[in-house]
């Protein structure tokens, strides 16, 4: 089998002040000649630290202690530095997981794309250069003018069908990709797979894919190896592994991703809304009022230019209901926007937010505090939220004591262990250690536990599950439909994740270049969705089903002329409306 | 809920990041706390050979400044031009002032000089940082423009200009006043460093949610962004202490320093004018560069050592 590759017994281990640790702990496997090999685990898993010792690049004071990785007939783990080094590129190639991060900001990318083939070919003619880079190029679908392009230049998608245009220029026999598209949106990310498939295809080699999708290893791979804790637990063809998932910890990863059909909740038994509470005294006024709210970036001095980030935009959340309305959309559709100005960390350019009847731009004093107190937040990352110089203490402490909900440290401890204990943590293991010590789950729970013990009325929660393992999603999502159904808050879900949105929201709203292209129940505009763009973002979606496609060759090509169609045409569709939510399009 | 709560319990135990993250040794009793301590110093010792360096230089100088009256600086003190003995520690110059004396005050003044215009620098420098980089806007533009435009022109030009126009032959400089003249200068560099780390900090994930807890401007700054700057900032105090002894010894071997006080730098204005090399006067040359070395290594030390410190990604893993 030629260019085939075999890793046995292969174990890399980390040593620290606690201990060795086994990142990667004896594990074989091997992948034949122009088939698609997948890993997946979570974070921690060894899956990463595998695909860098195929390269032989794990850093000091990790080493491969034991093992052999055979290409053909030479083992890796016993050749020199400069062995290695010619093996790298020219037999086996890395595709990096930041493509952002991994090109040279100041040299075009043709030199680039060349700078690897005079590493191993020697110096070259000028014009056998060029026709190699233009044919790399090429086969990535990008024109050969790219190669004259500096990276800021282009798109992130193009970015990383660059870095897999360096990464096949030589040909190589394997390929290995370590989470090529985790930074790229659904639509970019069909493309971009869809391209590395090919290139594979093409040139004949195989492709080792990490990651942590199942629904992109369902779409993609042939084969699948799951990763827990430095070994393999579940290995076997990728049909055959979703069909009948053999270790608890597969079939809790199939699990955790949601479907979008009716009746199964990935979210597991949710309790009963609670009914809506009376709406107490005359015509309340609406909770949050948006009226033509728009922001532009980038203005000149006489207000001309710039971008579009939210175009003007009116809706009323009415204070009596709570609700879930989702905001979804690609990365630049508008929607982090949409939540700092909900939040009031970004100011409109043009039009009025208020909060329940007051200009949130013109509140002064306590009603400026009721209006902090009253939207909160939860944000992406987890371990940015807190600050790593206090215990987590010190951010639960701050908006009790700024808020006046609890004065003396008895009743602010006894504030935090009643959140503590609302989202499921034990207050006991939480407070009084900082954030480190923590695991991302217990973090971002800890968020939403910050949030609730304010009693808010609205949450702005912006990807809250974007950086979490996918066995934590459910969870998680799970503790923000509580905080609807349990507590009565209304929540601003913001993800570039349908799937997830359909299960939790009342409302779905999808964005697009700041502009609304379709509105509704998540039953209509996902279920059954009208608007092409929409309609785009769904057929994106990688299932975890084998069975499924994931749509053709020729409808990915078709698909970027219509987004570029989609974005002129400013189209907007509600479907449905729903009490509590009144979202004007009239504006 | 308790069945809610249970499979909760169960997805997290498949965290798997909690092991991964190599931390500290564990901090429990005063005595393993101690050796873990001793074990980090072990393993990065530029901070505490740093400090130690500089305590004795300090130390030379304080417990020196008991016993040696300043009176032993002045021309004339002692016989001149008299190599080191019993009675003259470190020999006389030739102007008769007993070095031992000269060394023991001038040590300090020298880092005195350092410490106040490096002080007022930081502080100065910081809080314009602090202001430009937080509240953005026009500030921002104009102590930018300011601090791009000051830190093209030469500091030493500067120095001289302003050290001329203060001296006069009546009055002559006092340290004090050159150190403040100095710190007119050292503010530059803290100014643009920590505009750059609170634009990075201001939106940091921890920031927003101090914002959204209620918490104003000051204590964003002061409770949020400052207790994680710190280590920056006192490797930035301890450049500006560098920088500022730096230019305090360039400007009195000019002759611009105070020519009443013992300084370093003015002892090797002294040698140079009484052209000590030639006469082969070593003990008069060697103990005032000896110091300086002294001083700044172990302030370079120092700074290498707070950035191992405080950059894990520098931290050495034994």
């Amino acid at each position: 089998m030629a260019g085939g590759l075999v890793v046995s017994d292969l174990a890399v281990h980390f040593p620290t002040e606690r201990g060795v640790v086994r990142a990667v702990d004896g594990i074989s496997f091997d992948v034949e000649r122009g088939t698609r090999l997948g890993f997946v685990g979570e974070s921690g898993s060894g899956k990463t630290t595998t695909a860098l010792a195929i390269m032989r690049m794990i850093k000091a004071p990790g080493r491969i202690v034991a093992g052999s990785i055979r290409l053909d007939d030479a083992d890796l783990v016993q050749m020199s530095d400069a062995e290695v080094r010619a093996i790298r590129l020219r037999r086996i190639a890395y595709i990096p997981q930041g493509a952002m991060n991994s090109l040279n900001p100041v040299l075009p990318i043709g030199r680039q794309i060349a700078d690897g083939v005079i590493d191993h070919l020697g110096p070259q003619r000028d014009a056998d250069l060029k026709a190699l880079v233009a044919e790399s190029l090429d086969r990535v679908g990008l024109a050969p003018t790219v190669a004259a392009m500096f990276p800021h230049e282009l798109s992130g998608g193009m970015k990383q069908r660059v870095c897999i245009a360096i990464g096949i220029v030589l040909k190589p026999d394997v390929i290995v990709a370590d989470e090529p598209t985790s930074a790229l949106d659904v639509i970019t990310q069909r493309r971009v797979m869809d391209t590395l498939g090919r290139v594979q295809e093409a040139i004949g080699a195989s492709l080792i894919l990490i990651g942590h999708d199942m629904g992109l290893m369902a779409q993609f791979v042939d084969e699948l190896v799951v990763m827990k804790d430095g070994r393999i637990v579940e290995r076997g063809a990728i049909r055959g592994v979703f069909q009948a998932p053999e270790h608890a910890y597969t079939k809790m990863l199939i699990s955790s991703v949601p479907d979008i059909t009716e009746g199964r909740s990935f979210l597991g038994t949710i309790p009963t809304p609670a009914e809506p509470k009376p709406a107490t005294g005359a015509a309340p006024s609406p909770l949050v009022a948006f009226r033509n709210v728009s922001k532009v970036y980038g203005r000149d001095f006489f207000g001309r230019g710039g971008v579009h980030a939210l175009r003007p935009l009116s809706f009323e959340l009415d204070a009596g209901r709570s609700a879930i309305v989702s905001v979804v959309g690609q990365s630049g559709s508008g929607k982090t926007t949409l939540a700092n100005i909900l939040l009031g960390i970004t100011r409109p350019t043009t039009g009025d937010v208020r909060f329940e009847g007051k200009s949130v731009a013109g509140l002064r004093g306590t009603a400026a505090l009721a209006f902090r107190r009253g939207v909160q937040a939860i944000f992406q990352d987890p371990y940015g939220a807190f600050n790593p110089f206090y215990k987590v203490d010190h951010t639960l402490a701050l908006p009790l004591r700024r808020f006046g909900i609890a004065t003396s440290r008895r009743d602010i401890y006894v504030c935090m262990e009643h959140a503590c204990d609302a989202v499921g943590l034990d207050p006991h293991l939480i407070l009084g250690r900082y954030t480190h010590e923590l695991s991302g789950g217990q973090r971002q729970r800890l968020q939403v536990a910050r949030a609730l013990m304010l009693n808010p009325k609205l949450i702005v929660a912006d990807e809250p599950v974007s950086m979490v393992d996918a066995s934590l999603r459910a969870t998680i999502l799970k503790s923000l439909y509580d905080l609807k159904a349990r507590h009565g808050i209304s929540i601003a879900y913001i993800t570039h994740d349908l799937a997830t949105a359909y299960h939790v929201s009342d409302y779905v709203i999808v964005l697009h270049h700041g502009h609304v292209a379709e509105a509704g129940t998540p039953r209509d505009v996902i279920g059954n969705p009208q608007h092409p763009y929409t309609q785009l973002l769904i057929d994106s979606i990688p299932w975890p089903d084998p069975d499924r496609h994931w749509g053709s060759r020729q409808s990915v090509e078709d698909d970027q002329r219509r987004l570029e169609e989609i974005a002129a045409s400013h189209q907007t569709i509600v479907r449905s409306r729903i009490p509590g939510f009144d979202l004007d399009t009239a504006a | 809920m308790s069945t809610a709560t249970d499979d909760r319990r169960e997805v997290t135990s498949f965290d798997a990041d909690d092991h991964q993250r190599p931390s500290e040794p564990e901090w429990g009793t005063l005595r393993s706390r101690w050796r873990a301590t001793l074990r980090y110093m072990r393993r990065n010792p530029s901070l505490p050979v740093g400090l130690a360096l500089l305590s004795a230089l300090i130390l030379f100088s304080v417990i020196g400044g008991l016993l040696v009256d300043i009176g032993d600086t002045r021309v004339m003190s002692a016989p001149h031009s008299r190599a080191p003995a019993d009675n003259l520690w470190f020999g006389s110059d030739r102007q008769g002032r007993d070095l031992f004396a000269v060394m023991v005050h001038g040590t300090w003044l020298t880092v005195r000089v350092g410490l106040i215009a490096g002080a007022v620098g930081i502080v100065f420098g910081a809080s314009l940082g602090f202001i430009a980089g937080y509240f953005g806007g026009w500030i921002d533009n104009i102590v930018n423009w300011t601090v791009d435009v000051l830190l093209t022109v030469p500091a030493m030009l500067f120095l001289v200009v302003i050290a001329t126009n203060v001296s006069t032959p009546t009055e002559p400089l006092s340290s004090t006043t050159m150190a403040i003249i100095i710190a007119a200068l050292a503010w530059r560099r803290p100014t643009r460093q920590i505009r750059a780390q609170v634009l990075v900090m201001r939106t940091a994930g921890y920031v927003q949610t101090a914002r959204i807890s209620g918490a104003s401007n000051l204590e964003i700054i002061f409770l949020e962004m400052i207790p994680n700057l710190l280590p920056y900032l006192v490797a930035s105090f301890v450049t500006a202490v560098s920088a500022a002894v730096l230019a305090s010894v360039g400007l009195e071997a000019m002759g611009l320093g105070p020519q009443n006080e013992p300084t370093l730098g003015q002892t090797i204005y002294w040698m140079i004018q009484s052209s000590a090399f030639m006469m082969g006067l070593w003990w008069w040359i060697l103990p005032p560069i000896i110091a300086l070395v002294i001083l700044f290594v172990s302030l370079y030390l120092i700074n290498v050592g707070i950035d191992e410190l405080s950059n894990p990604r520098l931290r050495r893993k034994a």
